[in-house]
């Protein structure tokens, strides 16, 4: 009988002994376990949303220029002014892009595709547009968001809805019909939000008439190709001067450079990249193509921040790994030291038998081999519930106060711009834009998931192993330190 | 295969007296040894030096003229001895049977995994089937006794050194367990030393050594 069979009629012999440990390692080995697995998950939802989300550049107007530009003409128009009391205050011009250059833009290497934003602001005219208590109907009034010359109901613009980030990030969704594609370009077609569809008795297929805000207010006929539904509440659009998200209607860009009176240019693009490492590249080669009065934003310190509580959790994680698996080490090893140590005289008597010290060490090895293996199937089964269950939680943690942070930020940066020209105020799209995507990728932060792979279970079957053996060492060394003898007499 | 002892002094610590000095000895095979002592005279001592589970402040234990230190002590108890103790040290957690398998398995013995082998050793000293085959901690005193006994008896090793093998047997086993150390001294040639307080066992051996003072002498 080898030391294989002797280690299987201990285990079988000593079942309660042997249940105990097992169960005590199992312990251990279901939190290293789902450590490693929120961490291994943390690290993909990260990749994941990096890859699936892939960088992106925005051409806007320079608002800090735009304003300084404004103070500017404002102090050189007081002080030429005899009465600087009774001057009004100076407009703030937000440039917008011209198509010309944005294409020529996206013909530089390394980009996938490009997205117009263009805004207006028009007049509901034989329906109404959805008031709220916080909206006044209008675009609110002083303040970024607020103009006389906002209309209750905003024109976004874009190239297609489904590249748009809110319909991206499925905060907004499609509901009947259609969204905005290339093809309709130079039509009047659009796409409506269902609450403004419910409330005004429209569906696919309807026409509505809207009119500009300036003073010779022209009437657009436009056709219902589709209804969405938005899922965000009206707060995390922005703040109370801005009006409900049921109000935005999806057009192609070229209407709302129709209403605002000038088709050759956009309010912004937002360029997606296929190389997220050469985007500095990118944006150097765009920025010499623009005049200083616009700049170029990337997304990725965004995702950072976005990023933020996947982080913190892999961080976690990693701190649960670290921590369970040293203290499992030193509880499991103590054990184990323990039940060697009360093996005192078997080890001296298959000694004196002349069994060798390397197979009675390989005999207690092969005994906790067996337990760990046991352990490792116990954990297998039961790590990925705490794992899901832990992960979920540090999840939900991170990301809400996340979010409080996000939308703190969104809130400021979301004001509204004006350009010029008719048609009124233009909330900028890519501000938009930016605070939904900040929302939208809240969601794919909630997404943990949890699994238990080849490698995690060899990570946690290695850390066993180093266990077992250390214990196994730093029990028996002392033991075979005497000679038979003196073990079995001190018995 | 001839053990012997060359200048044999221990003492357990500086301060003591020592347990023997300067003792000369040698066991040759064929042949039953008792050995028979006060308690205390360091009888359960010298075995455990004769059998390589210990070693001595001074002097050499020799096996056919090679130090067995130098042999390697734990090769020395698995190749060259059998070792029956005074308190069995039966492995707890096995039968009788895959105790005596054990020692088979991990002396190497041709007989290892024989069954028939192993039950019929068992047999010999009195440990039927069904006895064999319950964990020895089912057994009473005595029958753990035959067991290691039987254990001691299964391996081929050519020294068999018993510590008061028959202080659990009845008369009737007591005589059956002298008979069979005889047979294994006489016709398989093995030496065998075993240390007794009982005079009727000390007397079957064909030289009973007395220790005493510190001195071994051959008793007539």
């Amino acid at each position: 009988m080898d030391f294989i069979k002797r280690a299987g009629l201990y285990l079988r012999q000593k079942i309660g002994r042997t249940a105990l440990i097992t169960l005590v390692m199992s312990a251990i080995m279901i939190f290293v376990l789902a450590g490693i697995i929120i961490q291994s998950a943390a690290i993909q939802a990260t990749n994941s949303a990096k890859n699936s989300a892939g960088t992106t550049v925005t051409l806007s107007a320079d608002r800090e220029k735009a304003f300084a530009s404004m103070r500017k003409s404002q102090s050189s128009s007081s002080s030429s002014s005899s009465s600087s009391s009774n001057a009004a205050p100076a407009a703030i011009t937000m440039p917008s892009v011209k198509i010309k250059t944005a294409e020529k833009i996206a013909a530089l290497s390394n980009v996938a595709g490009y997205q117009y934003s263009n805004s207006a602001s028009v007049n509901a005219s034989g329906f109404s547009a959805v008031t709220t208590s916080s909206s006044s109907g209008g675009g609110g009034q002083g303040g970024f968001g607020g103009s006389s010359n906002s209309g209750d109901i905003t024109i976004s613009g874009v190239s297609t809805t489904a590249a748009e980030t809110n319909f991206k990030s499925k905060s907004y969704k499609i509901t009947s019909g259609r969204g905005i594609t290339a093809a309709d370009k130079n039509t009047n077609n659009v796409v409506i939000e269902s609450e403004l569809a419910t409330s005004n008795s429209l569906k696919v297929g309807s026409t509505i008439k809207v009119k500009t805000t300036d003073d010779d207010a022209k009437t657009y006929t436009l056709n219902v190709v589709g209804i969405y539904k938005a899922k965000t509440s009206s707060s995390s659009q922005g703040g109370p001067n801005m009006s409900d998200p049921s109000n935005t209607i999806y057009t192609s860009y070229t209407f709302a450079g129709t209403v605002n009176g000038d088709t050759t240019s956009v309010t912004s693009v937002v360029y997606t990249l296929t190389d997220s490492s050469k985007e500095k590249a990118f944006t150097k080669q765009a920025k010499k193509l623009i005049s200083s009065s616009f700049s170029l934003t990337s997304s990725s310190e965004t995702y950072a921040l976005l990023m933020k509580p996947m982080k913190n959790v892999q961080s976690f994680a990693n701190k649960i790994v670290w921590i369970v698996g040293i203290a499992g080490t030193i509880i499991l090893a103590l054990i184990t030291v323990l039940m060697i140590r009360e093996r005192r005289h078997e080890i001296g008597v298959l000694m004196a038998l002349g069994e060798s010290k390397f197979k009675i060490v390989l005999q207690l090895f092969s005994e906790l081999f067996a337990v760990l293996v046991l352990s490792l199937v116990i954990a297998g089964v039961a790590g990925n519930f705490v794992g899901s269950a832990v992960g979920k939680q540090l999840v939900s943690q991170q990301t809400t106060a996340t979010q409080s942070t996000s939308t703190g930020a969104g809130f400021g940066g979301g004001g509204g711009q004006q350009s010029g020209g008719g048609g009124g105020s233009a909330p900028s799209g890519a501000g938009r834009s930016g605070q939904t995507s900040m929302t939208a990728s809240g969601s794919q932060v909630s997404n943990l998931k949890t699994k238990i792979s080849a490698k995690s279970m060899a990570e946690l079957g290695g850390l066993g192993l180093g266990i077992i053996a250390i214990a196994v060492v730093a029990g028996s060394t002392p033991i075979f330190r005497l000679k038979p003898k003196k073990i079995l007499s001190n018995e | 295969m001839t053990l012997a002892i060359k200048d044999l002094t221990h003492q357990y610590n500086a301060q003591e007296k020592p347990l023997y000095e300067h003792i000369n000895m040698s066991f040759e095979p064929k042949t039953l040894y008792s050995i028979v002592g006060q308690s205390g005279s360091g009888k359960t001592t010298l075995l455990s030096f004769l059998a390589g589970l210990d070693t001595p402040s001074e002097g050499t234990i020799t096996l056919d003229g090679e130090n067995i230190s130098k042999y390697g002590l734990t090769k020395y108890r698995n190749q060259k001895v059998a070792i029956i103790f005074q308190s069995y040290n039966l492995l707890n957690y096995m039968t009788a049977a895959q105790n005596v398998s054990s020692a088979l398995s991990m002396t190497k013995s041709k007989h290892t995994g024989d069954k028939d082998y192993i039950y019929a050793t068992l047999e010999k000293l009195g440990i039927n089937r069904t006895l064999a085959d319950k964990n020895v901690q089912q057994l009473s005193g005595g029958q753990q006794q035959r067991v290691a006994i039987a254990r001691a008896l299964a391996v081929d090793a050519k020294i068999v050194i018993a510590d008061e093998p028959t202080g659990n047997l009845d008369e009737e086993n007591t005589q059956e367990v002298i008979k069979i150390f005889q047979e294994l001294a006489h016709e398989v040639g093995k030496t065998v030393i075993l240390v007794t307080h009982e005079p009727n066992v000390a007397q079957a051996a064909d030289v009973q050594i007395s220790l005493k003072n510190r001195q071994f002498t051959i008793v007539e």
